[in-house]
């Protein structure tokens, strides 16, 4: 069995319309977050995950499953989807029971999953309420039960921190990274950039339905060439430093930083740069901290998709 | 079948069940279920109204009357032959006409050359009418002048003649319109109703196979359509027999084929679910606009008599029809492409006829699990 989430030259089209094209990928256990704007594929790469929708072209496996093998891709795989809509006159605890029921579990191991999960989501006390009575952020929450009810090893989350509060996002952001640590995998798509930095091992960048970037946020930052690195660094002299380091050719910028109390450095060779910074720390410049200062997800968004469309 | 499946399948109905009897959007499918049982209630009303004015009428009469003896009444006899026959009648009505007649010709006045007027003449009519009844059967007896000019036996209700009434509501109303837009109604909403709803990915994200919540949602509607119609069906025939007297109620059932009959219907109720259902059920996940299957089919199952051998076998009617217990006879004058549509001139053994409605019926069902395979969400075009 592959260990796996496997894009082979996938394509989908709606008519004439482009979902996604040509997207090649190999996902590894841990968070991935599908990041770009409105319309550019993300929840068309979910939903072609999940066998929601057929490629026009191309191969999908998740572990080792093909998407159209429903009855055992859902064994491994739950996913939370942005379709705000419910089986009618159900209350959060019968959508969940249902759930399992649908899954092939019997009635009682079924009661105690839908507990369970409820419970993770803090859902209880509404537990026995009509779903249709649900504020969106209970919506939310119940629909990531159902993803999370028969345990599955892959999860997929189209936007799963829309309408919760903050402390139900500090929540869920936890239980994301507990599912990950578990060695799951766990797929996210969302807006919130600060949020996708904190949580994510890994990003795939998307625009108009094409993959931009993939890979581990540093990796990808470190292969954006026509944006040099901006580097931080934290010291008691910063003018001295700053003459100092317009010396040296690494330096393409410097800039003394608002607080006085650092500078800001643009290079194109950061390793390089490292290496200089050493040297000037070991000839007396006393250097508190160095540190990356655009190898987030914010920077590696405006760098390759633009602004516009980036949530802070 | 795996066990699992099935399982699977009676969660799925469990599901679909609540759905399927309390929708709002499906309660014209009670009122079209109960239409014929009204029809057969009023009309057993309107005939235990007449029955008992009939024994009341015949309790009236000097002595009791036999239907040999409503039938002895002639044209031409007299007020009194018709008395001593039947005794003085309890109902009698006369009246009095001033009729004119025909004036007498006119004559020529042979000596001057001219003509004399035309006498007006009126002769004054004693009309009298008889009702005279033996309990069962009416009879209605016109004098004109003390003698017989019009006899109108009218004969009471006939469980014979009511059965070919049954018959034709059943074939003509209940199975070609209750029952066809009844299981439109419910199986096209199966997959339709949740894409509307934008709820059908619930199925389509749990394990399962698509092709077992499809067989899960079929059997649902069958269980709902079944229950409706079947129940619809039972109540028709209790309103039928409500009243007729209990002596010929069990001459009818148990001598008369009657309750044969009765399970023959429901068999054929079950059957057009079954047979419409799939249909149905593969038209829902095909179009988005009901109206335009529901009319095909309606076209295709009504032009059935008169289309090539061949092509009738891809009808559920075709077989339905010969499945139906009664003739109904088509009336000596009825135009021929109607008489062609109340006849059935090309029946099938009612093996045939079952297999047949089966037959067509799976064939709608692969159709379907092959379209369900390759259903998408993307409620966004819906």
């Amino acid at each position: 069995m592959s260990d796996r989430i496997v894009f082979e030259d996938v394509s989908k089209f709606y008519g004439e319309i482009l979902g996604v094209n040509r997207v090649n990928l190999s996902i590894p256990p841990g968070i991935t977050s599908l990041v770009g704007p409105n319309g550019s594929g993300k929840t068309t790469l979910m939903n072609l995950m999940t066998g929601l929708v057929k490629p026009s072209r191309g191969r999908i496996e998740v572990l080792g499953y093909r998407t159209d093998d429903s009855e055992n891709l859902f064994k491994i795989l739950g996913y939370s989807t942005q379709f705000d809509a419910f089986p009618k006159g159900l209350t959060g605890f019968q959508f969940i029971y249902s759930y399992l029921r649908l899954a092939g579990r019997d009635r009682e191991s079924a009661e105690q999953l839908a507990w369970r999960v409820i419970e993770r989501v803090n859902l209880v006390d509404a537990a026995k309420r009509n779903v249709a009575g649900y504020s969106k952020g209970m919506r939310q929450r119940i629909r990531l039960a159902q993803a999370l009810a028969h345990d599955p090893k892959v999860l997929v989350l189209d936007e799963p921190l829309n309408g919760l509060d903050p402390l139900a996002r500090a929540e869920m952001i936890a239980l994301f990274r507990a599912t990950a640590a578990q060695g799951c995998y766990v797929i996210i798509s969302s807006h919130i950039l600060h949020e996708v930095d904190v949580i994510s091992d890994q990003v795939i960048l998307l625009s108009n339905g094409y993959v931009v970037a993939e890979g581990k946020i540093a990796t990808v930052r470190g292969e954006i060439q026509e944006h040099p690195t901006q580097i931080l660094v934290r010291c008691s002299h910063p003018r001295e430093l700053a003459a100092k380091m317009l010396e040296n050719e690494l330096t393409i910028e410097v800039s003394i930083h608002k607080d006085e109390r650092g500078l800001l450095l643009k290079t194109r060779d950061a390793d390089r740069f490292y290496l200089a910074l050493n040297e000037l720390a070991l000839n007396g410049i006393e250097i508190e901290l160095i540190a990356p200062a655009d190898d987030d997800v914010l920077s590696v968004y405006e760098y390759l998709i633009g602004n516009e469309e980036a949530v802070r | 079948m795996k066990r699992v499946w099935w399982e699977q399948i009676k969660a799925v109905i469990r599901l679909e069940m609540k759905k399927t009897f309390f929708a709002k959007r499906g309660i014209w499918i009670y009122v079209v279920a109960l239409l014929p049982v009204l029809l057969f209630i009023a009309y057993a009303i309107a005939a235990s109204t007449q029955q008992h004015g009939r024994a009341n009428l015949a309790g009236k009469s000097e002595r009791p009357l036999t239907y040999q003896d409503l039938q002895a009444v002639k044209p031409g006899m007299t007020a009194e032959e018709v008395v001593t026959l039947l005794g003085k009648p309890p109902l009698r009505f006369q009246w009095k006409e001033d009729r004119h007649v025909e004036p007498e010709k006119a004559t020529e006045n042979d000596s001057e050359g001219e003509q004399k007027p035309e006498q007006e003449k009126t002769v004054e009519v004693q009309h009298e009418d008889y009702h005279y009844s033996d309990g069962q059967n009416d009879l209605f007896v016109g004098l004109e002048n003390g003698k017989v000019v019009g006899i109108h036996l009218q004969e009471g209700n006939n469980l014979g003649q009511d059965t070919i009434m049954f018959a034709g509501v059943f074939q003509f109303f209940f199975l070609r319109l209750a029952i066809f837009f009844g299981c439109l109604g419910i199986f096209m909403n199966l997959f339709r109703g949740e894409i509307l709803d934008r709820s059908l990915h619930f199925y389509f994200l749990a394990p399962i196979r698509r092709e077992v919540v499809m067989a899960g949602k079929f059997l649902a509607g069958l269980l709902a359509t079944c229950t409706i119609f079947a129940t619809s069906e039972v109540l028709q025939t209790v309103a039928f027999l409500w009243h007729f007297s209990p002596s010929a109620r069990d001459l009818y059932l148990y001598q008369d084929h009657g309750l044969e009959h009765a399970a023959i219907y429901l068999g054929v109720t079950v059957l057009a679910c079954i047979g419409y259902g799939a249909f149905f059920l593969v038209a829902g996940m095909l179009f988005k606009n009901p109206i335009l299957p529901a009319a095909a089919i309606l076209i295709w199952e009504g032009i059935n008599p008169f289309l090539p051998g061949i092509l009738k076998q891809f009808s559920v009617i075709y077989y339905l029809k010969s499945l139906c217990p009664v003739d109904i006879p088509a009336e000596p004058g009825t135009p021929p492409l109607l008489a062609l549509l109340i006849s059935n001139s090309d029946p099938v053994s009612a093996p045939v006829a079952v297999l047949g409605v089966l037959a067509v019926a799976l064939v709608a069902l692969y159709a379907s699990s092959l379209q369900v395979r390759r259903m998408e969400i993307n409620y966004t075009t819906e």
